[in-house]
């Protein structure tokens, strides 16, 4: 029987509890606990601590995305979770809670990663019929991807390039060796009072300023490798925002005014951004690469996805990126996709005592073998 | 093994038993102005391996040279200003300076960082036999690691296995030698000079990084992780007893994960370090001269409370064989007292010509 396999999907890698249900490529339910709320509360300074709030909301998130769907623990074929990288203490909860369930619903186990995940999070569809049916009987039909893939990890935690030979066969071409590009744009935020994460804030106030007025460095145009560096973006603005402020003190205003502040948004992402632009066209003129896609919580951005459909459009690429802000944070849905793609090469771990064997590994790095 | 006593008639038999026995590859022991040491030909390769084998445990604490004069040390080591000014100063004397090695000596002699330490002894029968030999030898106190230091022959022999034992080949012996304490060690391959170790004579204006406070100046991203590493070093031992906190504070863009990445690169972590922020804390494990413990890098910004802390599994890990780094360290240092962990506080800033400086404090 040609029968789409449904999954049930976790993700607890760092400060969001997610739970997911995939049918193949298509997401039926994607429910992110989000704990944003909860921050607005402090400030959005002192956001708790994961662990608990995971021990919390994994499992009203399970029964959430049950109701949604009308579906059952009976209808999953097989249960995966994120196992790394994150942050230890909240992959143990999801883990251990996935792990048990599919020790009690003898279903077939599946460990991803969560950078594969972003990597694989554009090709997630919409569910679009009303009614979700117990067991879906016809496969959707799926666009042939054109492969090598090059693959944008963009956000808060991670800027990875990574080739992307076909699925599940992964070669990491380029990283940060410091910050994440996302949260270079999150600290100049921090830095310029917009509280943290600034990111989304930064996104809105680049629009109304000029992109151009402050010239942050390139960094790394010296070496040869494809590897990214914010740290002296970090450095660089800190350096411009005590001259603004000694200057605008000596003329006797206070602090920044509006224009500054979106002037120096709209610098310092455009700053992020030409770094990025700038390695890409270094992997483009060097590696057959016959699509573009970006994943991650930077994909959000409107300015970076039309630069890359730009970039992409030149090169006579196709370029993709997630349908929705959703998929673009950490969430489970993505996991489901990886998930998908791996039942269908087998590759799952089936029977309690293999299960019991998977561990966490906060720093599993995409392309590498699970240990 | 062979014992020669030093009397008024027979200094130059012994120089020349000394010369024979260190170009045979042989492992001397000789007295100094400061205590006992062991010396093999510093550029033999085999040599210097029967002394790594007799000081047993080294784990990256450099061996040094013993040389006559000036001349000497320039063609193994690279002699910066500063460096000249010491020597001028306190060379012959009980002071080892540390310069850029000309990687000219056996492996195990010059430290882990390329550099390397070299002595001329204010002891008359050394600067003979070392003038006679013509080549560096090591100078490193006789006793093995973690032993006392030995001032007389019998002082160390009480300390010695068999193995050891077995291991010398002549002996110098002089009688008992006045307890002076180990030479001063300073490094001068940073951009200002540092007292790694501080014996009985005291350099003026130097820096001890075995003080509670040390302040240091960098002028680049390697210096600062050059800097780390020497601090690691140092607490290396407190490391394998109890787990260390490095406390990092500084604003945003000042170097915190380049003095991470210093830490990372001394532990030998073969991963990228790369910003804890997103995650609160990233985990690398390390061997280290076959040393196995885990690096942790925290971002404790977010952190602001004691339950925080508890929920990142923080109290758990601080045990021996680790190495906690926290940048935002004031943010939860009042949640971290009486612990058994050692604590080293590092503040970075910048000052108004581009250079960072580190303000360290050890607990």
């Amino acid at each position: 029987m040609n029968e789409v396999k449904t999954i049930l999907a976790f993700d607890t890698s760092c400060d969001d509890t997610s739970v997911s249900l995939v049918r193949g490529e298509t997401i039926l339910v994607n429910v992110i606990a989000s704990q944003v709320e909860l921050h607005k509360k402090f400030g959005g300074v002192f956001p708790t601590v994961a662990k608990q709030a995971h021990l919390e909301n994994i499992e009203p998130s399970l029964l959430l995305a049950l109701k949604r769907t009308g579906l059952t623990l009976e209808d999953v074929d097989a249960v995966a979770v994120t196992v790394g990288p994150g942050l230890a203490p909240s992959l143990e909860i999801g883990l251990t809670f996935a792990k048990n369930l599919a020790k009690k619903l003898k279903k077939p186990f599946i460990a991803v990663n969560h950078i594969e995940g972003h990597l694989l999070s554009p090709l997630a569809k919409r569910q679009t019929r009303k009614i979700i049916e117990a067991k879906a009987s016809k496969k959707t039909h799926q666009k042939k991807v054109k492969f090598p893939v090059l693959g944008l990890v963009i956000s808060g935690g991670h800027s990875d390039f990574v080739l992307i030979k076909n699925f599940g066969e992964y070669v990491r071409l380029g990283f940060t060796i410091d910050d994440a590009a996302g949260e270079c744009l999150d600290k100049i935020g921090r830095m310029i009072g917009l509280g943290y994460p600034a990111g989304p804030v930064i996104e809105e106030f680049a629009k109304l300023g000029d992109a151009k007025k402050y010239e942050f460095p390139l960094p790394m145009t010296e070496s040869r490798d494809y590897n990214l560096s914010f740290s002296g973006m970090k450095t660089f603005a800190r350096n411009l925002i005590s001259k603004i402020e000694q200057e605008a003190q000596e003329q006797g205003k206070i602090g920044l005014d509006k224009q500054t502040i979106y002037d120096l948004c709209a610098s310092a992402q455009y700053g992020v951004f030409r770094h990025i632009m700038h390695k890409l066209d270094k992997i483009l003129a060097k590696e057959n690469i016959k699509e573009i896609w970006l994943g991650g919580g930077v994909a959000a951005n409107q300015t970076l996805r039309k630069l890359l459909r730009f970039k992409a459009n030149q090169h006579g690429l196709v370029f993709k990126a997630p349908y929705s802000k959703k998929l673009c944070a950490d969430n489970a849905a993505m996991i489901g996709v990886v998930a998908a793609k791996k039942l269908e090469r087998g590759e799952v771990i089936i029977g309690p005592r293999a299960i019991a064997k998977v561990d966490r590994q906060p720093r599993w790095h995409v392309g590498e073998e699970l240990k | 093994m062979k014992i020669l006593k030093v009397n008024e008639n027979n200094r130059a038999k012994v120089i020349d038993e000394i010369v024979q026995s260190l170009s045979r590859g042989e492992l001397i022991i000789f007295p100094t102005e400061t205590t006992y040491g062991a010396g093999v030909d510093a550029t033999n390769q085999a040599a210097v391996n029967k002394l790594l084998s007799y000081k047993t445990r080294r784990e990256g604490k450099p061996l040094s040279i013993a040389v006559p004069d000036i001349s000497l040390a320039e063609q193994y080591v690279e002699l910066n200003d500063t460096a000249r000014k010491f020597y001028a100063t306190f060379l012959p004397g009980p002071f080892t300076i540390i310069s850029e090695s000309k990687h000219k000596t056996a492996q195990g002699v010059e430290s882990e960082f390329g550099t390397l330490g070299v002595r001329i002894p204010a002891y008359q029968l050394d600067l003979d036999f070392l003038k006679a030999f013509g080549k560096p030898v090591t100078a490193t106190s006789a006793n093995a690691a973690g032993k006392p230091s030995p001032y007389s022959i019998e002082d160390l022999f009480k300390n010695l296995s068999d193995k050891q034992k077995s291991l010398i080949d002549l002996v110098i012996d002089v009688g008992e030698l006045p307890k002076n304490k180990p030479s001063t060690i300073i490094d001068t391959t940073l951009s200002a000079p540092v007292a790694l170790r501080q014996g009985d004579v005291v350099a003026d204006g130097v820096a001890r990084i075995e003080d509670q406070e040390v302040d240091f100046i960098s002028g680049s991203e390697q210096e600062t992780k050059d800097i780390a590493k020497r601090l690691l070093l140092k607490n290396w031992k407190r490391i394998k007893t109890t787990g260390l906190i490095v406390g990092l504070d500084g604003e945003l863009g000042v170097g915190k994960t380049v003095f991470t990445k210093g830490i990372a690169e001394f532990l030998q972590v073969k991963d990228t370090i790369t910003s804890p922020t997103y995650n609160y804390v990233n985990e690398y494990d390390f061997v280290r001269h076959e040393v196995e413990g885990r690096l942790y890098h925290f971002d404790v910004w977010k952190v602001g409370s004691k339950e925080e802390l508890v929920r990142l599994d923080f109290y758990q890990i601080l045990k021996p064989h680790h190495v906690i780094v926290i940048e935002w360290w004031q943010q939860i240092s009042g949640f971290v007292s009486d612990l058994e962990v050692g604590l080293l506080e590092v503040r970075l800033s910048e000052n108004d010509k581009g250079q960072r400086e580190l303000r360290v404090r050890q607990k």
